[in-house]
């Protein structure tokens, strides 16, 4: 491949080393990359990978203290941040790549060991892209959600190289998934497992037992990926998906738990933790998931409100057992100041907002901030910013102000 | 105070090292690229980088070698082609070979598939050739095919072979690691009961030594 190959490339480089940074930039230039983007940790990249397009994305593993190199290639996969068609290399040292490899549900399309050569880098680089371009209909299509072109286009490439059957034959299962054809999916996987036991097919089996309800099979075979596969950490949220169906939510809290302490960072999970624990009424952990959440959705694709507000919330069930730490108080305004600078537009979430400080304030027998809030919302509710209290709100608040309301008079 | 594993602080001590043979590597990548290609100096940076390179690989090959011998070591098989995977084995260790003044070729039948651990495996090749450098008279030669179950990846050279003085290195140089090494791996491919191993003959074609790695497919 020529350097014009890499001319009209877009590429995003995730490095936090300067050293190397300043190595692979050059390299990149060398090749013929006219459009390279610079992220020093994963946050920003993000920020990059929200707002612009790129056809290659290198990223080094190690990433500092944020988001490492997996982290941030999972979160921007799951949310479609980057295409199929893009092409993803992943830097990594000996002692990381199990982590990018364990990982089976989301993987780079390759990756390279440090240290490397120009040469090394630019021949790993021309390979993958030239892999991407035989797999581009196969991937274009999943782009655009298109099952049934993705599998009939999986079945041409196939034929054609036979190097990328199992890619191949991974694609069409989990097309299958996706349309919910699930017997034919399990064929498929099951074929592929009396071949030879490949990961990703036994992770498509325990899947399309999940969705069919055989979740005892399902369970066994996620065990079997947890003991094969020692950083395929994600096994651990499918067992607790299979626990909370069977309705044994302390198990699957104690699984997740687990899950996150060998990945702390993972927010996904902290939101499942923290929902799950709302459940079961269990909101000292429910607290602590959330304010982790909160602080790790600033800088990813879920910086939604509902993070904050659940965190808030979870402060306030912890008021209706016992008077709040002053900590905990503490905890409840920092997150309160965020849903204010990032949220305050939405008018359901500063309905929610003013209703746990309104409750808040009752659990503390704080009637004239209480009535305060009620007075400031029914305003913004006027005005259009806030949504309205409802009718059971009302009829809440106005009981425990002590009012006598107008229907229940005398 | 706690009495810790030698292997394990070994092992981390060679990652250590490996670390700063990969800055010193990039180190002198950006020196040499700061001197003009016709210039002598040129030539002897080139043979460092050689040797830097070739003493990462084997701080490799010890790592993987202690995460085998303790179980850690978690095996990634993928399907590969085989003409792919020698062309990027023979790239990589190519200039090792030319700075021998060594010919290093592949052959394999073409369009061969195999599947294995592509990380263990790069560095059982790289190992193999580094040794079959140091007897070869002109030529090395890495060959594939299949034979009944198994893919056989050998690395054919024309040297005296290991009747001779291969065998006796075995115990005393590191010769020994590598062979115990490249078993380990082979050992450790696993498919349909059956599991992979070493084969240590006289090359039929070169005439030299012959290592050939059986992996179950």
């Amino acid at each position: 491949m020529d350097s014009s190959d890499f001319a009209n490339k877009k590429a995003l480089l995730i490095e936090d080393m300067a050293e190397a940074r300043i190595m692979q930039k050059k390299m990149l230039s060398d090749f013929g990359f006219q459009h390279i983007e610079i992220a020093m940790k994963a946050e920003t990249a993000m920020e990059l990978l929200k707002t612009q397009s790129f056809d290659v994305i290198l990223s080094d593993y190690n990433l500092g203290n944020g988001k490492d190199g997996q982290q941030l290639l999972e979160e921007v996969r799951h949310s479609n941040l980057i295409p199929n068609t893009a092409t993803y290399l992943m830097v990594t040292a000996e002692t990381s790549i199990e982590m990018v490899m364990g990982a089976i549900e989301f993987q780079p399309d390759g990756y390279i060991t440090k240290p490397f050569s120009q040469a090394v880098l630019q021949r790993r680089l021309s390979k993958l892209l030239e892999m991407k371009s035989r797999l581009y209909t196969v991937n274009k299509a999943l782009d655009q959600k298109d099952y049934d072109k993705a599998m009939e286009e999986a079945k041409k490439v196939m034929e054609q190289h036979p190097s990328l059957e199992g890619k191949c034959q991974r694609v069409i299962g989990d097309c299958l998934l996706e349309k919910e054809q699930y017997e034919q999916a399990l064929t498929l996987f099951g074929n592929i497992l009396q071949d030879r036991k490949m990961p990703w097919a036994l992770f498509g089996e325990a899947k399309a037992c999940f969705y069919m309800g055989i979740l005892d099979k399902a369970e066994n075979k996620f065990r079997q990926l947890m003991l094969d596969n020692r950083f395929f950490v994600s096994a651990y949220d499918w067992l607790a998906k299979i626990k909370t169906a069977q309705k044994k939510h302390h198990e699957a809290q104690s699984i997740l738990l687990e899950a996150l302490q060998r990945s702390p960072k993972n927010l996904l999970r902290q939101i499942h933790l923290g929902e799950l624990s709302f459940t079961i009424g269990d909101y000292l952990t429910a607290e602590m998931a959330f304010r982790r959440a909160v602080f790790l959705a600033k800088h990813s694709c879920y910086n939604t409100s509902g993070v904050y507000l659940h965190h808030i919330e979870s402060i306030v069930k912890l008021a209706e057992s016992a008077p709040l730490q002053s900590r905990q108080k503490e905890q409840f305004n920092i997150t309160l100041k965020k849903i204010h600078r990032y949220f305050f537009e939405e008018p359901d979430t500063r309905a929610k907002t003013y209703s746990y400080q309104l409750e808040l304030a009752l659990l503390e027998k704080d009637l004239v901030t209480a009535k305060g809030f009620l007075k400031l919302w029914e305003q913004e509710a006027e005005s259009g910013e806030a949504t309205a209290p409802t009718d059971q709100q009302l009829t809440h608040y106005h009981v425990a102000f002590g009012e006598q309301n107008e229907e229940n008079g005398h | 105070m706690k009495k810790m594993d030698i292997s394990t602080i070994l092992a981390s001590a060679i990652h250590e090292s490996k670390n700063q043979v990969g800055t010193l590597l990039y180190q002198l990548q950006g020196l040499k690229e700061s001197i003009p290609e016709s210039d002598s100096k040129n030539k002897k940076i080139t043979v460092i980088e050689e040797s830097l390179k070739k003493l990462n690989d084997e701080w490799v090959e010890y790592l993987y070698l202690y995460k085998l011998a303790s179980d850690g070591y978690q095996l990634h098989v993928d399907t590969f082609s085989i003409d792919e995977f020698l062309d990027d084995q023979v790239f990589a260790l190519l200039g090792s070979a030319n700075a021998k003044n060594l010919k290093l070729t592949y052959a394999c039948p073409e369009n061969l598939m195999g599947v294995f651990d592509e990380r263990l495996m790069t560095a059982v090749v790289g190992t193999a050739v580094y040794n079959a450098l140091r007897f070869a008279r002109s030529s090395i030669e890495i060959n594939a095919a299949i034979e009944d179950d198994y893919l056989v990846i050998g690395i054919d050279d024309d040297g005296d072979g290991f009747d001779n003085n291969e065998e006796e290195d075995l115990v005393e140089s590191n010769t020994g690691l590598g062979l115990y090494f490249a078993q380990l791996s082979a050992n450790a491919h696993i498919s349909k009961g059956k599991s992979g191993f070493l084969k240590k003959e006289s090359s039929p074609r070169l005439k030299g030594a012959r290592l050939a790695i059986y992996l179950p497919q």
